[in-house]
């Protein structure tokens, strides 16, 4: 046999013990390597995988307890996503009065998250399982520069700053800046961001004065949020 | 559109941050890639905690699945198996240290049934086919690598074979079914 059938036929039985998971050490990173950078390689081993599946043909279905689903929308899409839900029932009355006392507008016009020319505001609401924080935010997309932040309930440790977190799907958190240390405030929205809102869940973590020295949320997240449509 | 079809366009969707093609992936695949999870794992607990990493892993990595060139079913199903061999393979290590009875009680518990040793019979693909023309402690030794995450070692031990004897045997089963996969 000639060097290339040899070349050729190591090949084939490298793949078939790489999609087994029999390669070890260096042997796996080399095959891992392979698998990057050569194209007929890859074509042997996506050949075994299809093969070696067949062999869970023959294993029956088994439906999953609900709470594995459960676990997992809680993992991916917020934690407690019913509770948060079930909680923002409580907005009708909290934005009535944040309405009699001007602390946010409501008003439909341009939406930048949508094709039609008008459409909803956005808000959230970010608590702490014990009530000891309670932030709303309102996103009005005729005023699209910033979100109007109301804090009802709960404020920095001395020394410390409350910081606001967009998480868009399973992006890290981006900061969206420090809470004003007044109740009623604003904190601006880079426009990069202002799309990603609609999909978006809001966090408040406890940080240093001046915010998160990192770029990342350091200090425990006392709360999250689902953004809603208004 | 063909069922595979549709999985393809969930999976596409997911990529895309869909949250109910993500819902609607889990209706439709998450009874199969369990089935396997309890298979290779024999532990209804431990599979459930497998099931549950995997579909997080489906929803970071959809937006790969394209470009390995693999059927559907296939990439979840590869996931799966990948993932609940791991946690096998990581309980192994730890029994091995620690001695862990209460595991090997559970797995002897679960194992496959009658049931699903029909549905095995009943169905044959081309890899059985190919399997069934190996001697049978070979065919069992591909079957041991690929469902229950034996190394070379393990199965070295289980044959009572040298390790080099093993990886010979092994290698040379591998041509053989690979030449009847092609035929």
């Amino acid at each position: 046999m000639t060097g290339a059938g040899d070349h050729h036929e190591d090949d084939t039985v490298l793949a078939a013990e790489h999609v087994l998971g029999l390669l070890e050490g260096e042997d796996l990173a080399r095959a891992e390597r392979r698998l990057e950078s050569n194209a007929e390689y890859r074509a042997l081993h996506a050949l075994w995988t299809e093969d070696f599946t067949s062999l869970t043909d023959e294993i029956a279905p088994v439906t999953p307890p609900l709470r594995v689903r459960r676990a997992i929308d809680e993992r991916l899409f917020g934690a407690r996503r019913e509770g948060l839900l079930r909680r923002l029932g409580l907005w009708p009355a909290l934005s009535a009065a944040a309405l009699a006392a001007g602390t946010y507008l409501v008003v439909t016009n341009l939406d930048l998250m949508r094709s039609e020319p008008v459409g909803p505001g956005l808000r959230a609401e970010i608590a702490a399982e014990d009530g000891s924080l309670v932030v709303q935010v309102a996103y009005d997309p005729a005023d699209p520069d910033a979100l109007q932040i109301s804090r009802p309930s709960g404020a920095a440790a001395p020394g410390r700053a409350l910081e606001l977190w967009l998480i868009a799907g399973e992006a890290a958190p981006v900061s969206l800046g420090v809470l004003p240390e007044d109740r009623d405030g604003r904190v601006a929205v880079p426009e990069a961001l202002r799309p990603l809102l609609a999909q978006a869940v809001l966090a408040v973590s406890d940080e240093p004065e001046g915010g998160s020295p990192t770029g990342a949320p350091t200090g425990a997240v006392l709360g999250a949020g689902p953004v809603t449509t208004l | 559109m063909s069922r595979l079809t549709e999985i393809e366009a969930m999976i596409a969707r997911i990529a895309l941050g869909d949250r109910d093609a993500f819902g609607a992936l889990y209706d439709a695949t998450s009874a199969k890639l369990f089935g396997i999870c309890l298979r290779v794992l024999s532990n209804r607990a431990e599979a459930e905690d497998a099931l549950q990493e995997i579909y997080v892993k489906v929803w970071h990595n959809a937006g790969r699945y394209q470009v390995n060139g693999l059927s559907p079913m296939t990439w979840l199903i590869t996931i799966a198996r990948n993932h609940a061999i791991d946690r096998l393979r990581m309980r192994r290590k730890a029994e091995s240290r620690g001695g862990d009875m209460d595991a090997v009680t559970a797995m002897a518990d679960t194992a496959p049934g009658p049931e699903a040793l029909a549905v095995a019979a009943s169905d044959s693909a081309q890899i059985e086919r190919c399997l069934t023309e190996l001697e049978p402690d070979r065919a069992g030794a591909v079957r041991g690598a690929y469902l229950a995450g034996d190394s070379y070692a393990d199965l070295a031990a289980r044959y009572d074979v040298p390790l080099n004897t093993m990886r010979t045997w092994l290698r040379r089963s591998l041509m053989r079914l690979k030449e009847c996969l092609t035929r």
